[in-house]
């Protein structure tokens, strides 16, 4: 037991003064070593000793050892907090090589677009409808107020299946639809794929996007309409744009309007602008108060309820917001084009 | 339709500057598409409305601007130089079906000098963009864009008979046309016939052998209405369009008729021309003026604003309608004949709205007093699965519906394709029945431009037939090949496989909360054998992936190898799937054990992992394969697979004992079921 404890002290001399000479992690790691390694560390070695001791000396002797293994865990401890403090990287590699980069996938233009368009209505209460491409005359046309060899069908030139069954021509047929199974108050955006019998060119396709949208309630008025329209071109484009409504024609609207915003490419001041022609106006929307005959078709009341509907080219709108020139870069599907959009 | 702005002060006193005069328009829906000063004169071209046939003329336009300007229109009057004879002494005018035919007039100029129009006629014509012709031509076309109502001339002399029939053709007669073109007659195209043969195509376009030539002296002047539906029929039949036809597609001023042919007369007489007394007027059955009722408080429930009364009656006045005040602020208004678009009190208030300016109407919101509670579910999904898609570094391409018949042969989706009456080309003759050659399409056209790796999918529809119906399924598809990530300086690039593209299925699958899925091998038309999977969900095929056959590849000039993988969404988004649950993560850690087996080659996963779950040990928490190969040590026709079981107690830290029977559960499974050999064992 003496010799245990004379053993401790000289061990607890010898540490203080090796203690005080480390100047590194790997002198540390040595004295860590010489005293703690599990096999053949002093401590270990005490502890060995502590085995030959008789029974009723074994706990005070216990206590000491471990006394003198806490007291060592915490130097070296201390020793390397300070180390660890004071560590400096060496350079090992050139830093401003490139980092890892995350490959996602890059969204279609018309979707994004699209998308910005939806949110702008489902803040403003808008519900999304959606229905058949392949469609009947009665929905494309009839039903909205198209009678059959009427020179309006002109306007919307169509891809026909059979003498029934035809390829949309515009998102309206789902007013229809929806006003058939859903009584007033109605407020939905109709986004979608709509066809027509155009070949590609700059401006045109036999396919592209539309958005419809129709409100009927009671007393909704052309203000309104007016008033929801200011809001999404403003919200869409620029808070500072100057909006024009005129006056036009559709068949499934009374009155109807033409609603043009101010061209943000020129500001209207480039007599040969590009996007505008120099009018410095741009064309972005068709509209009107729905016409009560359509109404009386899907048996509302024209009397006491009104709406209003209007509808837009997803495509052409996003030509203008980004300044594509072709409308045909849509459907080409170029990476090199889509990957652009990664960013919005 | 072109505008000469000297020739609208024919009727009205116009002293505007060009933007002055195009914002006027602009501001009542006469949309400028374009404008030209040449001249000394300002010619406009005019977007032109379905509706709106008396439009289509120089009054009409001068009375739009009237109203909008508050400026009188100008009478004109038409002298003529009267002869003896009675018009009705010299032709008989029959109509067969006055439906097709509600009104014909027409009045004969007689000792007329067929010679050029004289200069101020001329500059009217060219100003317009035609050709001046001759007198007799050029009065017709000047006073149809004068008033909108076509006149026809033909030469007296050649008219048999004294008559004029207007009648429906009979089978097998023949109209050489003005523009020389032999046309054959069917029953239902309506003609104007002479006693023995017809001589015009009614509305449409003239014959050649009653037309004015120069040695014509006795004209006879048609001025008449036709059926719309008719006139559009027949001239789309034969494929021609003339100003003539144009007008009368869209309807005619019914009452105008007499007034535009005493014009021609009139302006005939100026060469020498000499009028008989009193036209030919044949109208059967004269209708009555159309009458709206307008109420002074609709215009406010529609347009949301106050128009005060003296606007609105001063308004439809300027119009040429007749008001008639009823009651306090009701009015009955009686429509003139030039205006066959109006009919309803809509109708009315949208004249009065144009008039007052659009922009005149405040901004107000509709008031919100409902709300749809759930959003429209499909499309909710598809935005999930398509942020998936973006998210595994696919791109997003969006391809006409259409497809190329010679294609879809080669792809074998095994659907029925629907063919389109008139398409616009034959390569866009069909509708597609999978997206999967539109994506090679695409993959094709970026190898081309260089790209070193294609990694796209659409969401959009396939169409096809079954019977006599037409369906329409919502799918995805995914097409990859080349590498997959960004080049970089730490890693190899990976090149995509099928692996990477059953990844995609999986996590799809499980996203969108069907776990429940399973794969089977199975032929599909457009994979190479052995190299294609279907992907099937509670017994029913939702969808396939594979490697795409090589034959296919050729018809879209690719040499690379590329996979696919088609979704049927319609059919996937009909199967419940499991809604998300929280679940309270384990706190008692958890107990992993390593198994590495033998087994023969063609023992399948899938069979194993299926194996696995129907034990359903119960604190399995989960299992996964670490390593799997092949080669020595392990002996021929056999797989060393590495398993990793991962087992956890909600409750208490799991002892290694119960650790171990699970495992001995498992293993005992496996080798019962696929005769695994523990590798130790080996
Ligand atoms: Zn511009």
């Amino acid at each position: 037991m003496k010799d245990l404890k004379s053993k401790i002290e000289q061990y607890r001399k010898e540490f203080e003064e090796a203690v005080s000479e480390v100047r590194d992690s790997a002198a540390l790691q040595k004295l860590r070593n010489l005293y703690l390694s599990r096999k053949k560390g002093y401590v270990a070695g005490l502890m060995d000793q502590l085995k030959t001791l008789p029974n009723e000396a074994k706990r005070d002797a216990g206590q000491l050892i471990n006394t003198f293994k806490d007291h060592i865990q915490a130097e070296l401890q201390k020793l390397q907090d300070t180390f660890q403090k004071q560590k400096k990287y060496v350079k090992a590699v050139d830093l401003t090589l490139p980092g890892t980069k995350c490959y996602w996938g890059a969204p279609h233009p018309l979707r994004v677009f699209q998308e910005k368009m939806e949110d702008i209505f489902l803040r403003m209460g808008f519900s999304i409808e959606d229905g058949p491409e392949i469609e009947t005359d009665y929905y494309n046309f009839e039903a909205l107020n198209f009678p059959p060899h009427h020179p309006a069908r002109d306007d919307w030139d169509t891809l026909y299946i059979n003498d029934d069954l035809l390829l949309r021509t515009h998102t309206s047929p789902v007013q229809i639809r929806v006003m058939e199974k859903k009584k007033p108050p109605i407020r939905i955006i109709i986004p979608g794929k709509v066809f027509r019998k155009e070949t590609p060119d700059p401006t045109h396709a036999p396919m592209f996007f539309q958005m419809e949208g129709l409100v009927v309630d009671l007393g909704i008025t052309f203000a309104d309409l007016k008033g929801t329209l200011d809001f999404f071109l403003k919200a869409m484009f620029h808070n500072k744009i100057k909006i024009r409504f005129r006056p036009s024609f559709f068949p499934f609207t009374e009155p109807s309007a033409e609603v043009d915003i101010s061209c943000t490419v020129c500001n209207g001041k480039k007599d040969d602008c590009r996007v505008c022609g120099g009018t410095g106006w741009v064309e972005i929307l068709g509209a009107g108060m729905v016409d009560p005959q359509v109404l009386k078709n899907v048996n509302i009341d024209p009397e006491k309820y009104s709406g209003f509907a209007f509808g837009m080219g997803i495509d052409r709108t996003a030509m203008f917001e980004y300044q594509i020139p072709d409308m045909r870069l849509f459907y080409e599907n170029d990476l090199r084009f889509i990957r652009e959009f990664s960013r919005k | 339709m072109k505008i000469s702005v000297n020739w609208l002060k024919n009727y009205i006193e116009l002293d505007l500057s060009t933007s002055e005069l195009i914002d006027s328009m602009e501001s009542i829906g006469l949309m400028v598409e374009s404008w030209e000063e040449k001249d000394d004169d300002l010619i406009v071209d005019l977007e032109t409305y379905a509706n709106r046939p008396d439009t289509l003329g120089h009054l009409g336009i001068a009375r739009e601007l009237s109203v909008k300007l508050d400026l009188p229109l100008k009478e004109q009057s038409w002298p003529i130089s009267e002869i003896g004879i009675e018009t009705s002494d010299l032709i008989d005018i029959h109509i067969s079906d006055e439906n097709l035919c509600p009104r014909y007039t027409g009045i004969i100029v007689k000792d007329i000098q067929i010679g050029p129009s004289p200069d101020w006629l001329r500059r009217r014509i060219k100003a317009i963009g035609l050709n001046p012709i001759n007198n007799v031509v050029d009065v017709s076309n000047y006073v149809l864009f004068s008033t909108a109502q076509p006149i026809h001339t033909f030469d007296l002399a050649k008219l048999e008979g004294g008559e004029i029939i207007v009648r429906e053709a009979f089978k097998g007669e023949r109209l050489i046309s003005l523009e020389g073109n032999d046309i054959s007659l069917t029953p239902e195209m309506l003609v104007i016939a002479d006693k023995k043969k017809p001589v015009a195509l009614a509305g449409i376009i003239g014959g050649e052998e009653t037309a004015v030539s120069d040695s014509t002296t006795d004209i006879f002047i048609e001025s008449a209405c036709f059926d719309p539906v008719s006139i559009r029929k027949t001239a789309k039949k034969i494929g021609v369009q003339t100003d003539a036809s144009y007008r009368f597609e869209r309807g005619a001023d019914i009452s105008f008729l007499p007034q535009a042919a005493m014009m021609t007369a009139s302006l005939l007489a100026q060469f020498g021309g000499k009028t008989t007394k009193s036209l030919v007027d044949v109208f059967p059955n004269p209708k009555n003026e159309k009458s709206v009722v307008l109420r002074h408080h609709r215009i406010k429930e529609l347009l949301g604003l106050d128009i005060e009364e003296e606007f609105i009656t001063r308004t439809i006045a300027m119009l040429g309608f007749s008001i008639d005040q009823q009651q306090q602020k009701i009015w009955q208004i009686k429509v003139p004949s030039f205006r066959i678009d109006i009919e309803r009190e809509a109708d009315i208030i949208e004249e009065i709205a144009r008039f007052y300016g659009y922009d005149k109407i405040p901004l107000t919101l509709p008031p919100l007093k409902e709300l749809e509670p759930g959003m429209d579910q499909e499309r909710v999904r598809i935005n999930e699965l398509r942020q998936m898609m973006l998210h595994s570094g696919y791109d997003e391409v969006v391809n006409f519906s259409f497809n190329d018949p010679a294609k879809e042969m080669v792809l074998k989706s095994g659907k029925v394709p629907i063919p389109i009456r008139n398409p616009i080309s034959t390569v866009t003759s069909l509708l597609r029945t999978t997206l999967i050659g539109g994506l090679l399409e695409n993959v094709a056209w970026n190898i081309n431009r260089g790209a070193d790796r294609v990694h796209i999918f659409e969401v959009g529809k396939t169409y096809f037939s079954q019977g006599d119906n037409t369906h329409e399924e919502q799918t995805l598809a995914f097409v990859t090949t080349g590498f997959v990530g960004f080049e970089h300086w730490q890693k190899k690039r990976k090149k995509a496989d099928f692996f990477h593209l059953k990844g995609t299925c999986e996590a799809l699958m499980s996203q969108l909360g069907y776990e429940s899925f399973s794969f089977k091998t199975k032929e599909v038309g457009f994979f190479e054998e052995e190299q294609a999977l279907l992907l099937h969900l509670k017994g029913e095929k939702v969808g396939c992936l594979g490697m795409i056959k090589r034959e296919i590849l050729d018809a879209y000039s690719i040499k690379r190898t590329v996979w696919a993988a088609e979704l049927n969404l319609s059919n996937l988004f009909q199967k419940q799937h499991q809604t998300f649950h929280f679940s309270p993560i384990g706190r008692f850690p958890s107990v992993s054990r390593d198994v590495s087996f033998i087994v023969d080659q063609d023992v399948r996963y899938q069979d194993i992992k299926q194996t696995v779950e129907k034990l359903s040990i119960p604190f399995l928490e989960s299992f996964y394969l670490q390593d799997r190969f092949m080669g020595s040590p392990v002996p021929k026709g056999k797989v060393s697979l590495s398993f990793r079981f991962i087992f956890r107690h909600p409750g208490k830290t799991l002892l290694a004992e119960e650790a171990d029977s699970y495992q001995t559960q498992i293993i005992n499974a496996l080798k019962t079921g696929f005769h695994f050999l523990l590798r130790e064992e080996e």
